[in-house]
């Protein structure tokens, strides 16, 4: 059974029902969930005529549910509902529950790109050379072969070039060691 | 006498061979045996000279001339590796050079033994630009995260080990199942490429 949400976070949410439009609210749902901000707290409290400090703990009751419901992967409406407390206001919870399902799919794929990873391999690409001399052999003919693999590591901070290029060279004994993973 | 296709090799090593002329059958043995080691294990310059310094005490030379010597002597064997010469090539260049008919014989004769190995490790020692050494790979299943608590999908994770200079850099990549064929597919047709040629 998942654990629960506490009644504080629901509290919260109730300052909903002074949003002026369904779009307001659909909109501060949607954009807690990436976490507070100076800038979200500020235009949520100018929406919805409350105080800046009321803002702030809606912002973060709403990133809490809505990371509830992605952990423990709350997918049909009936889980969602059965949640909420009792006496919480109808529409609101029905509202409420209609936008955490729509956004639920994209919310668990950005998880997943996001998650602690080594650097993933993003392109590859590869070219065959015959090298035909050297300083040590004047005649020679052997194929070699470059790899490119560029990388991105999802767990750099976004101010530091997270995609990297690697250029690596093998020749027939690595080849050999790539061949036989398969 | 020129040599007919050793003609990069510097004039002075005319003299240097003419003086091997001077060591019986057992030295010159002797000493084409410590140069063909030191071909063989390039890397081993101290063991190299030890060997020399020793000969040369044994035989009642100087050490200093001795290395001169084997340096200059070593021109021959790298240049005729560079230009693929056969042992007969380098037989009648070594005699061009001074050097007596069995001793060109037996330095002939220990090249055509070492050929293939000395080829080799030349080819082998042909510049390569972060070169993969060593690859190791692992496949798991991710069972949960911080933000989902059921996940279930898989990874490939690969390590590969390059030379960079004299040491080593390992690089870490993960791929998912789709990538990973991706990647398989890729090395498939870049493998398929180079048995054109080889």
């Amino acid at each position: 059974m998942a654990a629960t949400v506490s009644s504080e976070v629901f509290s919260d949410l109730q300052l909903l029902l002074k949003a002026p439009s369904k779009d307001v609210v659909r909109e501060v749902c949607v954009q807690s969930h990436s976490g507070p901000s100076r800038q979200l707290t500020d235009n949520t409290a100018a929406a919805l005529s409350i105080s800046a400090a009321q803002a702030a703990q809606l912002v973060q009751s709403l990133h809490t549910l809505s990371h509830h419901i992605l952990f423990y992967n709350l997918s049909s409406p009936e889980q969602i509902l059965s949640i909420f407390p009792e006496t919480f206001h109808s529409s609101l919870k029905n509202l409420i529950t209609k936008i955490l399902l729509e956004n639920s799919p994209a919310w668990r794929t950005g998880a997943l790109d996001k998650q602690v990873s080594l650097p993933q391999l993003k392109d590859l690409d590869w070219r065959v050379d015959l090298v035909t001399g050297s300083d040590s052999v004047s005649r020679m003919s052997m194929p070699t072969c470059l790899v490119q693999l560029k990388l991105e590591d999802p767990c750099q901070s976004t101010d530091m070039e997270s995609v990297s290029t690697v250029t690596v060279e093998l020749r027939q004994t690595a080849r050999n060691i790539l061949g036989a993973e398969s | 006498m020129q040599p007919q296709f050793m003609k990069d090799v510097p004039d002075s090593v005319c003299t240097d061979f003419q003086n091997l002329n001077k060591l019986n059958e057992q030295q010159f043995i002797r000493l084409i045996e410590i140069l063909f080691q030191f071909l063989l294990e390039p890397k081993e310059t101290e063991r190299f000279m030890q060997q020399l310094a020793e000969f040369a005490g044994h035989h009642g030379m100087s050490a200093g001339p001795l290395k001169t010597l084997m340096k200059s002597v070593l021109l021959v064997p790298q240049e005729a590796c560079k230009k693929n010469l056969t042992a007969e090539q380098i037989r009648e260049d070594l005699m061009a050079f001074g050097l007596g008919e069995d001793k060109a014989a037996h330095f002939s004769h220990q090249w055509a033994e070492h050929n293939a190995s000395l080829s080799r490790r030349a080819v082998e020692q042909t510049l390569m630009v972060n070169q993969l050494v060593d690859m190791e790979w692992k496949f798991g299943v991710t069972v949960g995260t911080s933000e989902i608590q059921k996940v279930g999908s898989i990874f490939l994770q690969l390590k590969l080990v390059t030379r960079k200079g004299n040491s080593t850099e390992n690089i870490y990549v993960e791929l998912t199942l789709p990538q990973f064929y991706k990647f398989l597919h890729e090395m498939e047709r870049a493998k398929a490429s180079m048995e054109c040629f080889s």
